[in-house]
């Protein structure tokens, strides 16, 4: 390679490289990016190059090896052009394939990247959402250049700026250029990029002045400088060029940290190449301009990323910010103007150069111009390198690009800016990414990392994990950012260990505040930013840590425990009745059951298993341990025999009387735990029967009667009187109650009115309550449903009714009727699953509008269609009706199930305070109402509910009552609910737990059991029960186990015998 | 000569002066921990922040690293600067409480408790004792190491230093170290001075009669208890 010496010159290599290229052959592209390396590329490539020089087909077909492309979830991946066929996550089989697809012209359909929103094979690159939606301007070229290739980089339109800007001779006009662009420095702050290099122009040079690229980039989560130096080193080299010679520097130095092996390489190769070809050195391009690149290593302390302390490193000293002024563009590096840029700021000026300064200000903002690349990571489908529009708003980037979130939880927050940033709540991802905007919402651009949260992402343990990143890399100079940061992480620590406080929430944002104002460099200033966002949006997690001494993300360990028992309403210890189980000690297991839960084989088959839902088996990526059927196959086998329920004390002396009004799962749960305290309990039930919603709303099939009746007789005892048809407000009142002698009342009448559905023509006959429908059948027996059955809801009181009427005679089909997609019904997702099975039609995204009635007779239902906007305050999607779109469905019975109340004439003439939707308002820590000694708790009080909150709230009240009547706070003072008792676990060979599949409970037939009201659901059998057992991954040991005794030395045992007197 | 403004007076102050050499030139009060004549400003203690610039786009800076500059707006005790200072003194207190430099500041300031865990350490990093060492005894056997948590002050890889002529100054500018000056332990010693250059007191049975020239020497004084 000669040297250039003119821009002739380089043209003329343009034209010869364009001549010799062969555009049109077909060619291999592999990303040979860090996160390709991990993922396997390297074997891609040895595979490909082996094939093709085995065949003898590489002057037929060319392979490339780049920089990343972004993509990085789905790597090891292949881009066969020119067809732009895109093969992602390769298997080295795959390769030959490949190769020969793309010889043939063809593409292999099947290994292509498949769009999991559509289930589609997306034939070109930019057909995958990833890329459809992003602006490439600095990354786009990396998949058509060899990062250690000038000439891609020329054949590309590289050195064309720096062409045009010699050509032109006037600095200054570059400098207008930039300016006039608006380019902003991408490094986070935001200062922009032409007004620092006028400053610097302006600056006297006598002895020399310095372009700096700061590639020193430490945020975790954040890789896109490391890409671009790997990926297209030139075009930075380039950019350095420029703003060399437009403001005068003759010494540039690429700043880079020497954590990025890949790109220093790529760097050095790209400086070394450039420096052949004339465009560094002395006279480039033959023009009197020279200007050099040096390369300074840093070792990879996150403040050498401020300019100050990067300016003291590349000096050799000590990386520690100072005092500015001065600037560093008055006294940089040796004293001498510096001005210091991002690789991307960098990279960002030869396109600006390229297509003009007002082409430029024409992407982004007005505020904010250009792209921006982001890393997005975290719980998110596509993770990988983005580039965006400035201003493009937080939820596209989430939704669009990155795919939305992996799994069912849903996603809460993103952090920008890596530690010096905060996080931006779901509630504002509307929000356009500009640097003005994100620092108004309380975080900053920073370099661009953009971390995704989701549920599962407890805000203190982010802060905190930020704060021990920052505790370490502060420089320590300044006392309150090393203190400051060293105290914020031990007040974080305090708060999600369950020592804190109220007063430590108050001391850590004080401290915060101070730390933000009084440290000196940029990493001190926003050091708190970390606490300081998440305690402005998330403050109620805080408080949740603090007062309730709970985690609901599941993440501080010493808050959670073991998470089967921390997410159980009730605080049943699963692991230890599994463990329990696995040992075949049934009865133990039962007994760890019934302890906490009076209705053990009611929950054994109707609880919504919320431990399940996050089993670490399960949220590891497995299958679930099946806690809920585990439970059945202990209740069932050792119920009988050992569910003899300890007999509750004797009533004490003189102990005052508690009057509990409603036999459902709470007030049975709230009059069983204070007849075991020793109160003498009445219950009032309005119905005939006890049991509540258990009797009147949940059919037979899945939970057969005589389970029901055999749990609630064995509640029953002498403490506890039960009075059926004796209804609140009809036949007592809670102020006769405390007259006959009652000292505390609790109220949990539940909530058994349907809500109307507001609609026009609603009380033709047909059209029934779900409540009305289900207690006529449950209670007499009664069918009221006949010919063709709408049921409208999503709920569970919807599937039920709409299973229940299934099994009626005379029924010819039920339709419900949901006015979101199935993905959002509340209802349980096997509930749903099993109506569908026996035939339960659902019709989903649809409103019903109008009843339709001939002769005060339903008649059908005018419904209309809706789509599904974007996420409301409650994070579900809002349904919105499509106009035009309305239908008529002819049907014979509506039953209406939208949602349930408690009978608010009843509370009224109680005298209790209850909220516009019908629910009784109580205080959340004392279940007290506004009535002195009335405390209320279960479906009253929270609206229709599960079984579990029902018992749970039944079991809290009896405290709060208890404690009442003994004249304490009724408070509960929280504490973690932590395991406590160590059961030896089993041996399992390794891997073996993981291996297993979880146990599938037998069933009926789908066309068995819709004709009869038998229990559909069976036991496990006891060999089957005990392998599920062993899955356990026992998250209780962490707790319980004993730590093991510091090793003796093992001695003869006659020797230790003569040492030991 | 520099216009402007500290606490709403107009002022013109020398060129090149600091803003703490400013307002302690015009008799405003200043706490300082890191500070100290003859030595480099260097900005540690964070004890000095000044208020300056006005309304959303005000800031507190260091005092003593701050140039004055024309037409700035100094504000040497706002709210904002007393309540900073207060957390500041706090934090001092609660990592170094032996430290009667720390007492007397924190409670001039008011502050009467401190919030977080005690810890006993025996040094702010105020750096005076590097300063000290490099500027004025021209030596640099001392200085930082490390980042964040684990930054310390200490010779180069804890090695006795050629460089040192056991002066004892660093020990001398000290505001907090009295627990550094145990010369009988002379491994706790940055320098070794009193253990090594054996101050007359060192090894004596009585106390008092004689001089030393660490005056007031808490080591005598531990012993004497």
């Amino acid at each position: 390679m000669s040297r250039l010496t003119s821009t002739t010159q380089l043209k003329e290599l343009r034209d010869i490289l364009l001549h010799d290229s062969d555009a049109g052959k077909p060619s291999i592209v592999i990303c040979a990016g860090t996160a390709c390396h991990a993922s396997g590329s390297k074997g891609v490539i040895r595979v490909a190059k082996r094939y093709l020089m085995e065949r003898h087909l590489l002057d037929r077909i060319s392979l490339r090896i780049t920089g990343c492309h972004g993509f990085c979830e789905m790597g090891p991946f292949i881009l066969a052009e020119p067809l732009d066929a895109f093969y992602t996550q390769v298997q080295l089989d795959d390769v030959p394939a490949i190769i020969e697809a793309t010889l043939a012209g063809n593409v292999l359909e099947e290994l292509l990247y498949k769009d999991p929103a559509t289930g589609r094979r997306c034939l070109r690159r930019n057909d995958i959402p990833f890329f459809k939606h992003q602006q490439r301007h600095i990354l786009g070229f990396s998949h058509s250049i060899d990062p250690i290739r000038i000439n891609d980089y020329i054949l590309n339109g590289g050195y064309l700026a720096l062409g045009k800007v010699l050509d032109r001779a006037e600095p200054r006009w570059v400098i207008d250029q930039v300016k006039l662009s608006g380019l902003r420095g991408r490094g986070g702050a935001g200062f922009p990029t032409g007004a620092k290099w006028e400053m610097l122009a302006g600056e006297p040079g006598d002895h020399g002045k310095f372009v700096v690229c700061n590639a020193d980039e430490g945020d975790p989560g954040a890789y896109m400088d490391r890409s671009v130096l790997e990926g297209n080193p030139q075009s930075v080299i380039e950019g350095m060029l420029i703003g060399a010679y437009a403001t005068g520097a003759t010494e540039g130095i690429v700043y880079a940290r020497n954590e990025y092996p890949l790109a220093i390489k790529h760097l050095t190769i790209a400086l070394r190449q450039a420096a052949d070809l004339g465009l560094l050195g002395r006279n480039i391009l033959g023009t009197d301009f020279s200007f050099d690149i040096k390369m300074a290593r840093g070792a990879g302390a996150f403040v050498c990323g401020e300019e100050t302390a990067l300016i003291r490193s590349v000096e050799g000293r000590m990386g520690e910010p100072r005092q500015r002024p001065p600037f560093p563009v008055q006294r940089g590096i040796e004293g001498r103007p510096t001005v210091i840029n991002n690789v991307e700021t960098w990279a960002n000026i030869p396109l600006i150069l390229r297509i003009g300064a007002d082409e430029f200000s024409r992407i982004g903002t007005k505020g904010s111009t250009g792209t921006k690349i982001f890393s997005l990571v975290g719980k998110i489908r596509n993770t990988g390198l983005v580039e965006v529009p400035m201003g493009m708003t937080i939820r596209r980037i989430v939704e669009d690009i990155g795919g939305g979130p992996v799994g069912r939880a849903r996603i809460k927050a993103v952090q920008t800016g890596g530690p010096s940033g905060g996080c931006i709540p779901a509630g504002k991802f509307d929000l356009p990414i500009d640097y003005d905007s994100l620092a108004q919402a309380g975080s900053i651009m920073g370099s661009g990392g953009m971390i995704v949260m989701d549920e599962d992402t407890c805000m203190v343990d982010v802060a905190k994990y930020f704060m021990r990143f920052l505790k370490d890399e502060s420089c320590g100079k300044c006392f309150t950012c090393r203190k400051g940061t060293q105290r914020m992480y031990e007040l974080l620590d305090d708060i999600s260990s369950g020592r804190g406080t109220p007063a430590h929430i108050d001391l850590l944002e004080e401290l915060a505040r101070t730390v933000k104002d009084t440290t000196m460099c940029g990493l001190g200033q926003t050091a708190a930013n970390p606490v300081l966002s998440t305690l402005r949006y998330f403050r109620h997690e805080y408080l949740r840590h603090v007062v309730d001494k709970k985690c609901d993300a599941l993440v501080c360990k010493q808050l959670v425990g073991a998470p089967c028992q921390a997410t159980c309403p009730l605080g049943t210890e699963a692991w230890r009745y599994v463990a329990l189980l696995e040992k075949g000690r049934f009865d133990e297991a039962y007994r760890v059951i019934r302890e906490t839960n009076p209705f053990p084989s009611v929950c054994a088959r109707v609880c919504d298993h919320r431990c399940e839902s996050r089993c670490r088996l399960g949220t590891s990526g497995g299958q679930p341990l099946a806690i809920r059927a585990l439970k059945r196959f202990v209740t069932d086998r050792a119920g009988t025999k050992a569910a003899r329920p300890p007999r509750p004390a004797a009533a004490r002396r003189n102990a005052p009387r508690v009057a509990v009004v409603g036999a459902g799962p709470a007030g049975l749960a709230a009059a069983h735990h204070l007849s075991m305290a020793g109160f003498p309990v009445t219950v009032f039930e309005a119905e005939a029967k006890p049991g509540g919603m258990l009797a009147l709303a949940i059919p037979a099939y899945r939970l057969p009667r005589e389970v029901l009746g055999r749990e609630i007789e064995a509640l029953l005892n002498e403490n506890v009187t039960l009075k059926c048809g004796a209804a609140l407000g009809r036949d007592f009142t809670v102020k006769g109650l405390m007259a006959e002698g009652f000292k505390a009342v609790f109220v949990s009448i539940g909530a058994h009115q349907s809500r109307r559905l507001d609609i026009p023509g609603e009380d033709a006959a047909g059209v029934l309550p779900s409540m009305t429908f289900l207690k006529a059948f449950n209670l007499q027996g009664q069918e009221l449903a006949r010919g063709r059955v709408g049921v409208v809801g999503g709920g569970n009181s919807a599937v039920d009714a709409a299973r229940v009427a299934l099994r009626q005679k005379g029924v010819e089909s039920v339709t419900l009727l949901y006015r979101r997609t199935r993905e959002e019904m509340p209802a349980f997702r096997e509930e749903v699953e099993a109506a569908l099975a026996e035939g339960v039609k659902l019709e989903t995204l649809v409103a019903p509008q109008e009843v339709l009635s001939s002769k005060g007779q339903l008649a059908g239902v005018k419904l209309i269609r809706n789509r599904l906007d974007a996420a409301d305050a409650s994070g579900r999607a809002r349904p919105v009706p499509v106009p035009g779109s309305e239908f008529d469905l002819p049907l014979d019975t509506l039953i209406v199930a939208i949602s349930e109340h408690s009978d608010r004439q009843a509370l009224s003439t109680a005298g209790l305070d209850h909220g516009r939707d019908g629910s009784l308002q109580v205080d959340g820590k004392t279940l007290l109402t506004c009535v002195p000694g009335v405390f209320a708790g279960g479906d009253v009080v929270t609206g229709p509910s599960t079984v579990v909150d029902a018992i749970a709230a039944g079991k809290r009240a009896a405290g709060a009552i208890a404690r009442f009547l003994e004249g304490k706070d009724p408070a509960e003072q929280p504490s973690p609910n932590l395991p406590q008792v160590f059961v030896e676990p089993a041996a399992v060979a390794g891997g073996q737990a993981e291996e297993a599949r979880r146990a599938i409970p037998p069933e009926l037939a789908a066309c068995e059991r819709c004709s009869s009201l038998a229990e559909i659901e069976g036991t496990l059998p006891a060999e089957e029960a005990i392998r599920e057992a062993r899955r356990c991954l026992r998250c209780d040991l962490e707790f319980t186990q004993p730590k093991e005794a510091p090793e003796q030395p093992k001695v003869p045992a006659g020797a230790a015998a003569g040492e030991t007197p | 000569m520099i216009d402007l403004t500290m606490n709403g007076l107009a002022v013109s102050v020398e060129d090149g002066s600091t803003l703490l050499e400013a307002a302690q030139f015009l008799g405003f009060p200043i706490p300082t921990l890191c500070h100290m004549e003859g030595l480099s400003p260097y900005g540690a203690c964070r004890l000095c922040v000044v208020e300056i610039g006005e309304g959303p786009k005000s800031r507190l800076v260091t005092s003593c690293t701050y140039p004055a500059q024309e037409g700035l707006k100094v504000r040497t005790a706002s709210a904002r600067v007393l309540s900073a200072r207060r957390m500041v003194i706090e934090l001092h207190l609660a990592s170094c409480p032996q430290s009667k430099v720390i007492q007397d500041l924190a409670s001039a300031l008011g502050v009467r408790q401190q919030r977080f865990k005690q810890e006993h350490e025996d040094c702010i990093l105020c750096g005076r004792c590097v300063r000290m060492c490099k500027e004025q005894m021209a030596a640099g056997a001392i200085g930082f190491r490390a980042r964040g948590e684990r930054r310390s002050i200490g010779t180069p890889f804890d090695v006795k230093s050629d460089v040192c002529r056991l002066c004892g100054g660093c020990i001398y500018v000290c505001p907090a170290c009295q627990l550094r000056c145990t010369y009988t332990e002379p491994e706790k010693a940055i320098c070794g001075g009193c253990a090594n250059l054996r101050p007359p007191c060192a090894g004596e049975e009585k106390f008092g009669q004689m001089m030393c020239y660490m005056d007031p020497c808490v080591a005598c004084e531990i012993k004497k208890d």
